[in-house]
């Protein structure tokens, strides 16, 4: 029953307020006054709606600063609220015509003249029969009211006194409007019978009248009520079923069994299930198979899939990002950057893989002309390729300048003279030539090679002085010279046999000398036979026949397997020749004033490759294939094991000074070792592509040496020594000497110093020896 | 008509089109050819060129027959035009350039070839100009076109070559009192006497004569000299004291006498009989009963083979070796002792003198020559490094005309003019180029050999009338000459 109250108010709002306002502006009507008063009430409630609107639309506006379209949207919305208004008005007008009619039947005292005729239609009914509206052309004008009164801006108090409150525009008076008591007092004179509609009831044609009951009904239904005067439509909840349990419950009957006790009827079904699950008629249910990946016979793989974000670490290398897009990949590019037709032709022509880009720029008027880029997916294949297969490491930059980390080399020129050029040849070998060597004069040269001959050279003007034909069919492996200048003494070894010859290029009195250097031995071999007749000498020296004796050939023995290396003891007095075929006998040791022959060795461990004899103590050195050991000639026992490392050594050459040793090896390595160092090679010089052949110290005081290779070429390396212990050798690459051709896999075979000059000689498989100056 | 034109452009005269043109201050170190009056600085056009220049010079100096001139700029002979040189010299045209003229040494052109059957080690002339020839005087003078070439040979053979290219007269072979082994070095002593020396350690004085007509030499064996042990690289003759100088591989220098009486007798040892053995060298022994000597003194302070030896130009008791050991002694020869050495870097293979200036000159294994001075004053051991040779030089001679020039024989089969006037500074001190280079005819059309293999030269001479001889591996002779010498001369 609360708007009950609201429309008594408003009644009494209806009744109780003829004042002065509404007597001002209304010509006396009391439907204005209604009209008028609706209006106000209508309008403040639309005020009421403005304000929310207004302040929804703050809040939009608010938020317009954010969003432009909501913005314009909040102002299409507040334009709207002005059509929202009249449709109010529109309402209000329909109100006011509704409070007209429902009014009409209250006045009749100040009724206007009827606009109508009421005449009797064809069923006996009153017809309403309007006149002409007249269209006076001010007849609507609402604006601007025209002002009745005419007494201007004075207060109306001013006629209190008079019966009238002022005057029209005629001059008439216009009279005082009748006061609330003289409207009530006639309306209390007027009997109105309680519920008159002033309409006929068609049914019994008798004047309708209405009920309090039926008024009260139209009154609910007039404000939206439910019609229906007992109707509560928001009852107090009762909750019949709760889970609390009541203290005081609803219902007090028991709780029945079929809470408790499982039911009998659906164990029932449910065991006829069972069964016939058991019994395989029903399959339990099994959701429909996917088309899983591995019947595709696809293999995918996330490896990013348990990837995890890593704390920043070394040797967490993230993916590397893909550069962001240029220019170039624009659907627009700018045309610099647009290929021409030499370059689109260029980038066509080359082969897919070379490209430097994957795709030509291309310009579209517009992205919706864009087509798909049909290498999307192989490029991110590739992407995926990159990321998974490239190896990403760390790369530690050092910041040293690199011209530090270089040794300290001496400039080339500092260490001349060494030899660059080759200033002779010396041709007339058939065939190899296998060995050579300086005479220590330092003016000659003997070779020997495949032809079996020896031949001493002049060693500046490469004139051939002498020769001879020692092996028909053996080559000759080794020629060396007897270290002095006193007696000139050649030994060379052919095949099995060791010759002892004294070329006749020298004087006749040095002549004379080698002859009896090498004579002296003969008488000391037949005593020698007698008195240690059970020992079985090596082997027998011999004369080798006249027609060699008269060539100046003179000792001959002849050891069991072919000899490689001969190497002479400093003093001359002594060579050791090696055999590598010969298990135990390899090494062989000779007395050159006893013609003896001694075997070292009773038994070697290897193959002996090489030998040589210290340049200063009583020390011999036997290289076999990987290692060289030196023995202590006077203590007979072994000293050290030399451990180059490599896999065959082929030669070996002691530093004059003898603390160092240079070994050449088949597997293209030059060795430096420094014998006080230690057993391992204190520089390993790996320049030549093929195998080394021979390495020399030069024993004549100049800090150089050299390797023959069989690449065709010779290294020269300057090698210094000092003195002290405290300094390394300085070891420096000097030179490349090329001019040997390579025949059958073989270059340079064997070389040798000049004695004193910083010369070198060098015998070749192509059947040459060049001296390099 | 050019000379017209070179003397108006000289004076300054209007050209219509003026081209650069540079000062030029004309100089020369001759006497005979300096200009008689000084003409100061002469502007000439930078378009010039050698010949322009000589007639030019031939113009001022009013010579009847043009002389031909080349011109020193900043020690370096002009080859191009003065506008070329300027530009690659970065030298301004305002500057005078001092311009230093001399005679032009006419390139040496191939004369003949003397063909042998062993290489030639040594080669040697007889001339009216030649030592030989100016110590006999009137004596021995040669008429010209009677030339004498002396050729040493690998097979122990001495050639007398007349300039015909007709050899006059061999000499006897081993067996007969010949040189048992290969020659090394052949000298003229006079006219009549030629030494040689070679392998066999020996010096060999040989007698020459021919008759008038040349058809009829010969060569007979005058005395054999014993001393050294090793093979005699060099020897070196004074004919007017007669000694004989001889560079040996046995590290020492032999001081000889060209006479029987007063040599000494040789030492027995070195006597070819003096070995046991050797039935070869008894059935090739001396059959011919030659007199033996030995040597007035050897000279022993070289620590290696002694390469070349000389007598000092203007004293006969003075010499000079070059050895491998890379010294240069100097030796006082009546005391045989050593009084001066200077040490290079290099072995010295060769030796000469340039008397003039007081200059030696070596040729090393290390493919340059290096001048030296050898008087005690001098500061610096090397005065100048003459370089264009690539192999060892081992024979050198100097230009007899001039006192600048010299020829140097090679192992890679060169001879090479110098003039060492012509020469630049640079960080290792005065370096020189060759002017000219003599090739072996041998080896016309085809590439450089490496090593000089069969074309080294072993030995050169150069004389005034003949030119430059040079002997080889090719087993030649070679005459070069310049053209134009002897047409000069004969006007």
């Amino acid at each position: 029953m609360a708007p009950q109250p609201y429309s008594k108010k408003r009644k009494a709002l209806t009744r109780d307020s003829p004042e002065a306002d509404e007597v001002l502006l209304s010509d006396g009507g009391d439907d204005f006054e209604i009209a008028l008063l609706n209006g106000i009430q209508s309008q403040s409630e639309d005020d009421r709606d403005e304000e929310d609107e207004d302040a929804s639309s703050d809040l939009f506006g608010g938020d317009s600063d954010l969003e432009d379209e909501g913005g314009s949207e909040d102002e299409i919305v507040s334009d709207e609220v002005p059509s929202d208004e009249e449709g109010d008005l529109a309402d209000v007008k329909q109100n006011d015509t509704a409070t007209f009619r429902a009014t009409e039947g209250n006045d009749g005292v100040e009724r206007p003249p009827p606009n109508h005729k009421i005449t009797e239609d064809a069923n006996g009914n009153p017809r309403y029969i309007y006149t002409e509206i007249d269209p006076v052309y001010d007849s609507d004008d609402s604006d601007a009211p025209p002002t009745q009164n005419t007494i201007g801006n004075i207060p109306l108090s001013f006629y209190d006194s008079y019966p009238h409150i002022g005057y029209d525009i005629n001059g008439k008076k216009i009279a005082r409007p009748a006061k609330g008591e003289a409207l009530d007092a006639l309306l209390d004179s007027i009997e109105v019978p309680k519920g008159w509609t002033g309409l006929t009831d068609p049914a019994t044609g008798e004047p309708l009248e209405l009920s309090q009951q039926e008024l009260e009904i139209l009154r609910r239904i007039q404000m939206n009520e439910v019609p229906d005067e007992g109707y509560d439509p928001y009852p107090a909840t009762v909750e019949y079923f709760t889970g609390k349990t009541e203290t005081m419950p609803l219902s007090a009957a028991p709780e029945p069994k079929r809470r408790w006790i499982p039911s009998k009827h659906e164990s029932k079904r449910v065991m006829k299930i069972v069964r016939a699950i058991r019994e395989g008629k029903i399959l339990p249910y099994k959701p429909p198979r996917e088309e899983t990946e591995d019947e595709l016979e696809v293999r995918r793989y996330d490896i990013w899939a348990n990837e995890l974000a890593r704390p920043d670490h070394p040797m967490n290398v993230p993916a590397p990002k893909l550069p962001p897009p240029g220019y170039e990949q624009s659907y627009h590019p700018p045309p610099e950057y647009l290929p021409d037709q030499n370059e689109k032709k260029a980038w066509e022509d080359t082969d897919e893989e070379e490209r430097n880009q994957e795709f030509l720029p291309t310009s579209h008027d517009a992205l919706r002309k864009v087509p798909g880029y049909e290498k999307f997916l192989k490029e991110r294949f590739e992407r995926c390729l990159d990321l998974y297969l490239a190896p990403r490491v760390r790369r530690s930059k050092l910041n040293i300048d690199p011209e530090s980390l270089l040794p300290q080399l001496p400039s080339l020129e500092e260490l001349r003279p060494f030899p660059t050029t080759c200033a002779t040849l010396f041709r007339g070998h058939d065939g190899r030539v296998r060995s050579l060597a300086v005479d220590p004069s330092g003016v000659w040269l003997a070779s020997g090679g495949d032809d079996g001959t020896v031949r001493v050279w002049e060693l500046l003007t490469g004139r051939q002085i002498w020769s001879v034909k020692l092996g028909t069919e053996d080559a000759v492996n080794v020629v060396r010279w007897r270290p002095s200048t006193e007696a000139i003494i050649l030994s060379v070894a052919v095949g099995e046999d060791v010759y002892l010859l004294v070329p006749p290029v020298g004087d006749p009195e040095i002549e004379t000398k080698g002859r009896e250097v090498l004579d002296a031995g003969w008488g000391y071999a037949a005593n020698g036979a007698t008195s240690n007749a059970k020992k079985e000498p090596a082997t027998q020296w011999t004369r080798p026949g006249v027609r060699l004796e008269e060539e100046g050939v003179l000792v001959k023995f002849s050891l069991r397997k072919t000899v490689k290396v001969i190497s002479w003891h400093r003093r001359g007095e002594y060579f050791s020749t090696v055999c590598p075929q010969a298990q135990s006998s390899a090494v062989a040791i000779h007395t050159i004033s006893k013609h003896l022959t001694q075997l070292p060795f009773r038994k070697l461990k290897g193959l002996a490759q090489s030998a040589s004899f210290h340049p200063s103590k009583p020390i011999f050195l036997v290289a076999t294939q990987r290692y060289i050991r030196s023995y202590d000639l006077s203590k007979q026992e072994l000293l050290k094991i030399i451990q180059p490392g490599a896999r065959w050594i082929s030669s070996f050459d002691v530093h004059p000074g003898g603390d160092n040793l240079i070994v050449g090896t088949y597997d293209r390595r030059l060795l430096w070792h420094d014998l006080d160092l230690s057993v391992r090679p204190f520089k390993v010089l790996r320049y030549h592509s093929k195998a080394i052949r021979a390495v020399k110290f030069h024993q004549g005081g100049l800090p150089l040496f050299a390797d023959a290779s069989d690449d065709g070429s010779l290294q020269i390396f300057h090698g210094k020594v000092v003195g002290d212990m405290m300094e390394n050798a300085t070891i420096v690459p000097l030179k490349v000497l090329r001019g040997h051709t390579v025949k059958k896999e073989l270059g340079v075979l064997d070389l040798d110093w000049h004695p004193t000059q910083p010369w070198l000689v060098s015998a070749g498989a192509d059947g040459t020896c060049r001296l390099w100056t | 008509m050019a000379t017209e034109t070179i003397i108006a452009s000289a004076n300054g005269m209007a050209t219509p089109d003026p081209p650069s043109q540079v000062r030029v201050q004309l100089s020369t170190r001759h006497p005979d050819i300096s200009l008689p009056e000084n003409p100061g600085p002469i502007l000439v056009n930078t378009n010039l060129r050698r010949y322009a220049l000589s007639t030019l010079v031939n113009t001022l100096l009013q010579s009847e027959k043009p002389i031909p001139f080349e011109f020193l700029i900043n020690g370096t002979f002009l080859r191009t035009s003065l506008d070329e040189y300027l530009t690659a010299n970065g030298i301004s045209a305002e500057t005078t350039l001092a311009v230093e003229y001399v005679r032009a040494i006419i390139p040496p052109l191939y004369l003949a070839s003397f063909e042998h059957d062993d290489w030639v080690s040594a080669v040697d002339v007889l001339s009216e100009t030649s030592p030989a020839g100016k110590w006999a005087g009137s004596a021995g003078a040669r008429m010209l076109g009677q030339e004498r070439i002396l050729s040493g040979s690998y097979d122990g053979l001495l050639r007398v070559w007349s300039m015909s290219s007709e050899v006059l007269v061999t000499s006897p072979s081993a067996g007969s009192g010949g040189h048992t082994s290969s020659i090394k070095a052949a000298k003229y002593i006079s006219p009549s006497h030629v030494a040689s020396a070679g392998l066999d350690r020996t010096i060999r004085l040989w007698k020459y004569s021919e008759d008038s007509e040349a058809s009829n030499a010969s060569l007979s064996p005058q005395i054999e000299l014993y001393g050294h042990k090793a093979s005699i690289d060099s020897l070196a003759v004074h004919q007017p004291s007669s000694r004989i100088l001889s560079a040996s591989a046995d590290h020492s220098l032999g001081l000889w006498s060209t006479r029987k009486f007063d040599a000494p007798a040789a030492p027995t040892s070195l006597l070819p009989s003096a070995t046991s053995r050797s039935s070869k060298r008894r059935k090739t022994g001396t059959s011919t009963s030659t007199p033996q000597r030995g040597p007035l003194s050897v000279l022993k302070s070289h620590t290696a083979p002694v390469s070349d030896t000389i007598f000092a130009p203007n004293d006969h008791t003075v010499a000079y070796s070059t050895s491998w050991d890379h010294s240069l002694k100097t030796w006082d020869l009546p005391t045989s002792t050593c009084v001066d050495t200077r040490s290079t870097s290099h072995s010295l293979l060769s030796l000469t003198a340039l008397s003039s200036l007081s200059l030696l000159v070596a040729g090393t294994s290390a493919r340059h020559i290096t001048l030296i001075d050898p008087r005690a004053s001098a500061t610096t051991v090397s005065a100048m490094t003459l370089r264009g040779h690539t192999n060892a030089v081992v024979s050198l001679a100097a230009d007899p005309e001039s006192n600048y020039g010299l020829v140097s024989g090679s192992h890679d089969g060169t001879c090479r003019v110098w003039d060492v006037r012509s020469s630049r500074s640079e960080k290792e001190g005065r370096v020189g180029e060759s002017l000219y280079v003599v090739e072996r005819e041998s080896l016309k059309g085809e590439g450089k050999k490496v090593g000089g293999e069969g074309v080294k030269v072993f030995g050169v001479a150069w004389d005034k009338g003949v030119g430059i001889v040079s002997g080889g591996e090719d087993k030649r002779v070679q005459v070069n000459r310049g053209k134009g010498v002897i047409s000069e001369k004969a006007a």
